[in-house]
């Protein structure tokens, strides 16, 4: 039990921060806080693929550098702690790979791991999982993906698909299964979808705050070769299983708001609030340690979670267990910040008056989402509760 | 980052649970919570000759030399089997001063017998305002007519007091213009009354008086004025080890809970099976392992002998709210047989009370987190 970094980690770490400073605080870039999904920005992809660090935990057989997930939430970390503009690989890096790593095909993997770790246009990916009528109850998916001679025809519509209207490739889950009495975990299977075939149509949805980060994606007749489909055919579900405890297990679910918690230290700091309102300001002083309280042990929990993958171990509960923690923090950062900073926190876009250089407001508006993505707060406690507490179905 | 253990610690771990499991049955922790005295010598001389009374002091003073490290799995353990003794106020809060801050003398006076398990030493810590007393000590050392200094005053909540040899305590002397002054004082010095206070969490804690007790200069541990500075200077380590108690009982709430819950049958299936139990166990999972993080994170910091300040206070400030939100989870999981005096479950509902209570709730040590960090 050595809780503390190693010369090199810290090394490593210093070397990620000098690199923010010469890529992007040196460049005037602006710190904002937005959506889990960092803002695209390919030279920023490339900068860090020279580094090698697309690509950092792939195996090094496969264009990969075979780096510690510890290793990786170091990496993350910093990156997030600047809202680092990671969007052009980050699902590509995250889940793409890691899947045609053990699922895909010879020349899939020869076609895309390469373009991805090196940041090459033409490989933005989104996800194309959800359904109207499909979200926590994945299995139940509609869209269907028919064989017709080497082609599999696509038929159906997904939402919540973020970046779908700037992605180049679709990772898409559609039923291949249609015989009676097979379960729908057995009838679905995962394909690599070319966003721009005839018949993919991408229309925006606008979120609470106001963005378009995600989108509806409708499929009519969507032709797709038969060699886009990613690993076993009707072994979707099994290989999506595989993969979501890395989806989940990331430093991102406790940073995505990061610069709030930041700058409303620095705020509390200049002591503003102390020298109008003393007591509010003694109240504010508890509500940000009991933040800080939080985040160290959040952070704790990600840096365990990664150690646990490291040795080999299934994180699965662990990675569900710290997903439902540190979401749940961020949401309680973005209220507890808009208390402190009182109404003008509700000024959007960092106006004239807002009391942040971040646009907290907005932060508020995104945070229903938090405990909603990537697994519901409440599937993740069932996972922790089933796969890691052992307690019987019902 | 290594959140693994050695293989010396592993066994070190084993070796203390099975003394635990067999020593230590819920039946006679309730004994001794009716017991006078409060502990079991048998037991406790059997601790003692495993060495682990001094399990981190020097072998001069017939010490193991361990590691801090190996101090916090030996509470961690006994947090699990709620095993009443006098071993935090003892060898922790009581040790640790001695060995900071007591002279040559002091230490083979005090600190060797408190090892071999033949004297028992106590902290006298809580003011008449019940707080942890470091600038109003409210006791006064005074010179009387024959020029002897003598105490006076009152002490709350001392642990064991009626069963140690000697009690340490912060008074205001003569001549100490900087501050309040640690002496040792032994229990059967005339005017020192040590009475047993009937709390929460049963193990022993005594109101103690100290009327015209005369005291000399060779009980003075450390030098005049100095002795906050000899508490202070242990309380991170044992606010550590009592987190290192809290996560023992802690998980100890857990196991039962999910074992009751898989067991006890209502409608027809377990009562695990219900999804809102299994969102409740759940959440007392989270808040273990959180706990469990946190308070290895400052006792590792101790360990490597690194600043760790900021790591005490939110060790403890979340191991206190942790630690009871998972015995209130757990009353409710267990439903009335949880609420019975006969079931175990109430000692750890208690347990989790005191520890929150003791050395500074999570508020009190939100406010030391705030002053780390500059706010």
């Amino acid at each position: 039990m050595k809780l503390s970094f190693t010369k090199e980690q810290d090394e490593f770490r210093n070397e990620v921060r000098q690199f923010i400073r010469d890529n992007l605080l040196n460049n005037n870039f602006k710190i904002q806080s937005k959506g889990l999904i960092a803002d695209c920005d390919i030279n920023f992809s490339k900068a860090m693929s020279a580094k090698a660090w697309i690509g950092f935990t792939w195996p090094k057989s496969h264009w990969g550098q075979g780096r510690s997930y510890v290793e990786k939430t170091i990496l993350n970390e910093e990156l997030y702690k600047v809202q680092a503009p990671i969007g052009y690989h980050f699902l590509a890096d995250r889940q793409v790979g890691p899947s045609l790593i053990h699922f895909g095909s010879s020349w899939q993997r020869e076609y895309f791991l390469p373009r991805i770790a090196n940041a090459e246009e033409g490989v933005l990916f989104c996800l194309l999982f959800s359904e109207p009528d499909a979200g926590s109850d994945l299995a139940g998916i509609a869209t269907t993906a028919r064989k017709e001679g080497d082609y599999y025809i696509i038929n159906g519509q997904k939402v919540w698909s973020s970046e779908a209207h700037l992605a180049d490739y679709g990772w898409l889950l559609a039923k291949t299964n249609f015989d009676e009495g097979v379960s729908p975990h057995h009838a679905c299977s995962e394909f690599i979808l070319d966003m721009h075939l005839p018949g993919v149509k991408v229309r925006p949805l606008i979120n609470i705050a106001g963005e378009h980060s995600f989108n509806e994606v409708f499929m009519d007749n969507v032709r797709v070769h038969k060699d886009y489909l990613v690993g076993q055919e009707n072994g979707g579900f099994k290989q999506i299983m595989a993969q979501v405890d890395y989806e989940r297990a990331g430093i991102e679910r406790l940073m995505q708001n990061y610069p709030v918690y930041d700058q409303l230290i620095d705020y509390m700091k200049i002591k503003q609030l102390q020298n109008k309102r003393p007591e509010t300001y003694e109240w504010a002083k508890d509500q940000i340690c009991q933040l800080e309280v939080e985040f160290q042990t959040g952070r704790l929990l990600c840096y365990y979670t990664a150690w646990m993958i490291d040795q080999g171990q299934k994180p699965t509960s662990q990675a569900a267990l710290c997903k439902v923690f540190c979401t749940q923090y961020e949401q309680r950062l973005n209220d507890v910040a808009m208390r402190i900073l009182g109404p003008k926190s509700m000024i959007r876009n960092s106006g004239p008056g807002a009391p942040l250089d971040v646009d907290v407001a907005s932060c508020y508006l995104w945070q229903p989402s938090y405990t909603l993505q990537g697994g519901s707060v409440e599937i993740l406690k069932n996972i922790v509760a089933l796969r890691g507490l052992k307690l019987p179905r019902y | 980052m290594d959140f693994g253990f050695s293989s010396e610690q592993k066994m070190l771990r084993n070796s203390f649970k099975e003394f635990f499991n067999k020593e230590c049955t819920p039946d006679l922790v309730r004994e001794l919570w009716d017991d006078p005295r409060g502990y079991s010598e048998k037991i406790w001389k059997k601790m003692a000759k495993l060495g682990w009374l001094g399990l981190i002091y020097d072998e001069q003073y017939g010490g193991s030399e361990c590691g801090f490290l190996d101090l916090f799995i030996l509470f961690e353990e006994m947090g699990k089997s709620q095993l009443p003794s006098p071993l935090f106020t003892s060898a922790v809060l009581s040790g640790l001063i001695i060995d900071a801050c007591g002279n040559e003398a002091q230490k083979r006076s005090y600190l060797k017998p408190m090892i071999s398990g033949r004297s028992i030493l106590t902290l006298a810590l809580l003011n008449n305002g019940g707080e942890q007393d470091f600038h109003s000590p409210e006791i006064e050392a005074t010179i009387d007519e024959k020029g002897e200094h003598r105490l006076n005053g009152v002490r709350w909540l001392v642990p064991y007091a009626n069963a140690a040899d000697a009690i340490l305590v912060c008074a205001d002397a003569i001549g100490s213009e900087s501050g309040p002054t640690l002496y040792c004082i032994e229990t059967k010095t005339d005017g020192v009354t040590c009475t047993p206070l009937n709390t929460l969490y049963g193990e022993n804690k005594c109101v103690v008086h100290f009327n015209n007790v005369k005291v000399t200069a060779d009980q003075i541990i450390g030098d005049i004025g100095n002795g906050n500075y000899c508490v202070e200077k242990i309380l991170p380590q044992a606010v550590v080890l009592k987190c290192a108690e809290m996560i023992g009982g802690a998980r100890h709430v857990l196991d039962s809970t999910v074992a009751y819950v898989k067991e006890r049958h209502q409608f027809g299936r377990p009562l695990g099976a219900l999804q809102a139990v299994q969102h409740l166990c759940a959440d007392m999972n989270t808040l273990y392992i959180g706990a469990r993080l946190v308070a290895y994170q400052a006792a590792s910091r101790i360990d490597l002998h690194m600043p760790a300040d900021k790591e005490v206070a939110i060790a403890k400030a979340w191991c206190s709210d942790a630690y009871k939100q998972m015995t209130w989870i757990a009353q409710q999981l267990f439903g009335g047989i949880g609420f019975t005096e006969e079931y175990h479950l109430q000692l750890y509902f208690k347990h989790a009370k005191e520890c929150e209570l003791l050395f500074g709730d999570s508020s009190h040590h939100r406010a030391k987190l705030a002053d780390a960090m500059g706010l």
